[in-house]
């Protein structure tokens, strides 16, 4: 495997190993390239909405409420995707379809249809109606993935190239979904009798994904070194995937690995995959496509990092995997589940932290109780900024 | 199996039946329950020998990872659309379900998959399904088990900060007197059986294919 991906030589720490004075990026990729670095990145997944406003009451600063905040306000080493619109777009102009004084049926950016309480016995919006459901409506909706559309692009994005080729940060970029966006377009029972009804239009809505993706990249790949790449889905559940792995075999791992293929040739080699639940049976299929970073890991759906290196060792990479519901339990169940992922970290490929975003019946305390362990045990210092000044740049 | 089954015209539409609603064919199993019953076999025997089992082997099946849920789903919808021509005629027979079955995902949750696929296969069992849709306040289940007379709730939860509301349903239950008529049964991808003890549910069930084993199984308990 090459030393970095966009050719610039990387210091090197013959003999003793530890590499002393990485930078982020460096220590991101040489610590997916199984290289020794000083220490494993310090990243979290992030927070549910209510997380904040619930450790504002336990002492989180009130500055202190988005994710790109709290990054700054931890300390987190900064990882970047460019701005590049891979999907949907534009988002339309809610509509509001029906009003009385109990609720409200909007349908929302995206073209979903959905009920919402206005009179405060509910905050959940529910769903009614999904803006896919057959072809004709996929040949309307498919206006909005126009590969075409000079604005997926942002206009400064010539003016940013410099900035971006002297980071040091990891950047990526994500490269969309071909079930997931699917099940959001369509719903999930939409989408799962589609899968049996109606699989040319699934095929076809997937084959017109995967074009997208290789079509908006390549300007980017053409520009800047990237890093990563990522694919959403979030297509298992806590008994395994949603669709058959002979489904996914069929439709999707070529798909990816026409994706990963153009990747590869320029240089992005980790390909991650954001996937919760137990994701056991695609493994293997997303690494025979080229898809090799599993991502968040769920462990209390039964994906353990632990056994994915057994069973792949070096042939995947790894990120999360860290109980949320350890935490949930208390300071006691956060030791035992360091405890658990010391030892992988060491061997390298793998970056943990919660395997979701931190939910708010996580306490604060908690929560600054396993940022701390979690430092010491991976022997990751301690942000240098006081915490006055991280809460000035939380707010910049 | 096929060939224990003599070759006589009743039991060759059920058999075809079964068939189109495990491999999810909702127009040829419509089609045969029709024919089953202009051939006169009793919408009765329709439910228990044709629909009711084959909803077992695609539990089964699910169970195996042979099927998942697009197979699993289908079978179901083609099941459902056998019910609506057989319900007419199991009124007018006087058969009564196994039980009614208030189903509900509870407060402050909006994830509706799971309890969706856990009602259609009570259904295919053979039960008589309330849906109560998502984000149930404790009020509403209790409203609803009053004014339905369910013998059977299913509370599910995916979320570690719902959980809690399942207690807060049963609590409401029992403050209401009618918890003793009823058996709780929970679900949902955060939830563990030492959860449900500790909340005083009755049963608790990992998937949708258990838990039509565990809904006899706490039915059976609560008669008892
Ligand atoms: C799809 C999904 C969504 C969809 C839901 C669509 C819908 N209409 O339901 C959307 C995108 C809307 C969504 C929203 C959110 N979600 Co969500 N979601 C999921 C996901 C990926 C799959 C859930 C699913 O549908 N599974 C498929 C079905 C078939 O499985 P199931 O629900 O588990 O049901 C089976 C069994 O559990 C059982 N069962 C279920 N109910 C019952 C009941 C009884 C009585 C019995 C016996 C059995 C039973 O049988 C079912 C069939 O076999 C899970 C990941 C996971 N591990 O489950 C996250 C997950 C549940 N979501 C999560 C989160 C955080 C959220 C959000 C808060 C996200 C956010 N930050 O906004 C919101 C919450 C909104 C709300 N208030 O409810 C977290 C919860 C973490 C936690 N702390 O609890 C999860 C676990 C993801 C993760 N990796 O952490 N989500």
């Amino acid at each position: 495997m090459p030393e970095e991906t966009d050719g610039r030589p990387v210091q090197t720490e013959q003999g003793t190993g530890v590499g002393t004075g990485l930078d982020h990026r460096r220590r991101w990729l040489r610590t997916f390239r199984f290289q020794s670095v000083d220490h494993v990145p310090d990243e979290e997944f992030g927070y549910w909405t209510d997380t904040y406003r619930v450790w504002q009451r336990e002492g989180l600063p009130r500055e202190v409420a988005s994710e790109a905040a709290a990054n700054r306000y931890f300390g987190f080493a900064p990882r970047a995707r460019v701005p590049v619109v891979m999907g949907v777009r534009p988002m339309l102009p809610v509509r509001v379809l029906e009003e009385d004084e109990r609720h409200r049926v909007i349908v929302n950016g995206l073209g979903q249809t959905l009920l919402q309480h206005k009179d405060g016995t509910s905050s959940i919006p529910h769903f009614i109606r999904f803006p896919v459901e057959n072809r004709t409506d996929w040949l309307e909706f498919r206006k909005r993935l126009d590969p075409d559309d000079p604005a997926r692009y942002p206009a400064n994005w010539e003016q940013r190239l410099p900035e971006w080729r002297r980071r040091d940060y990891p950047l990526g970029i994500a490269v969309g979904s071909l079930f997931g966006w699917i099940r959001n377009w369509m719903g999930f029972e939409g989408a799962a009798a589609a899968c049996i009804e109606q699989p040319a239009l699934v095929e076809e809505m997937m084959e017109h994904v995967t074009e997208l993706v290789l079509h908006v990249l390549r300007r980017a790949l053409a520009d800047v070194p990237l890093d990563f790449a990522d694919f959403w889905e979030d297509m298992c559940f806590n008994s395994g995937p949603m669709i058959s792995p002979r489904l996914f075999r069929r439709w999707m791992v070529p798909r990816y690995r026409r994706i990963t293929d153009l990747l590869r040739g320029s240089g992005v080699d980790i390909v991650y995959v954001d996937c919760d639940g137990d994701i056991t049976e695609l493994v293997p299929l997303w690494l025979e496509a080229g898809v090799h970073c599993m991502f968040p890991l769920e462990i209390r759906a039964g994906t353990r990092p632990e056994d994915l290196r057994a069973t792949y060792g070096r042939d995947v990479l790894l990120m999360g995997g860290v109980d949320k519901t350890a935490l949930i339990a208390g300071k006691r169940g956060v030791d035992e589940e360091l405890a658990r992922v010391v030892r992988l970290t060491e061997q390298g490929g793998y970056i943990p932290h919660v395997d979701h975003r931190c939910p708010p019946d996580v306490t604060f305390d908690t929560y600054l109780y396993y940022l701390k362990r979690k430092r010491e045990l991976l022997g990751v210092p301690e942000p240098e900024a006081p915490a006055s000044e991280r809460v000035r740049a939380a707010m910049s | 199996m096929a060939g224990q089954v003599p070759a006589c015209p009743q039991h060759m539409s059920l058999e075809e039946l079964r068939t189109a609603v495990v491999e999810g064919e909702r127009t040829a199993a419509v089609a045969a329950t029709r024919s089953a019953l202009g051939e006169g076999v009793p919408a009765r025997s329709i439910l228990d020998d044709a629909l009711v089992p084959a909803m077992a082997t695609v539990g089964d099946l699910f169970k195996r990872r042979q099927y998942y849920v697009p197979e699993m789903l289908m079978a179901a919808r083609a099941m459902k659309a056998c019910m609506e021509v057989l319900r007419p005629e199991l009124v007018a027979a006087k058969v009564e379900p196994l039980a009614r079955v208030l189903g509900a995902t509870v407060q402050g949750d909006l994830h509706d998959i799971g309890k969706n696929l856990v009602l259609m296969m009570l259904e295919g069992a053979g039960f008589e399904i309330v849906d109560l849709g998502v984000d149930c306040t404790p009020e509403r289940v209790v409203t609803a088990v009053r004014e339905h007379g369910a013998r059977l709730i299913c509370l599910s939860a995916l979320l570690t900060t719902t959980m809690p509301a399942m207690r807060e349903t049963i609590a409401a239950l029992e403050a209401a007197g009618v918890r003793g008529q009823v058996a709780v049964l929970v679900g949902g991808a955060p939830l563990t059986q030492a959860y449900a003890d500790e909340i005083g549910a009755d049963g608790y069930a990992p998937d949708a294919a258990s838990a039509v084993d565990k809904a006899k199984e706490v039915l059976a308990r609560l008669t008892a």
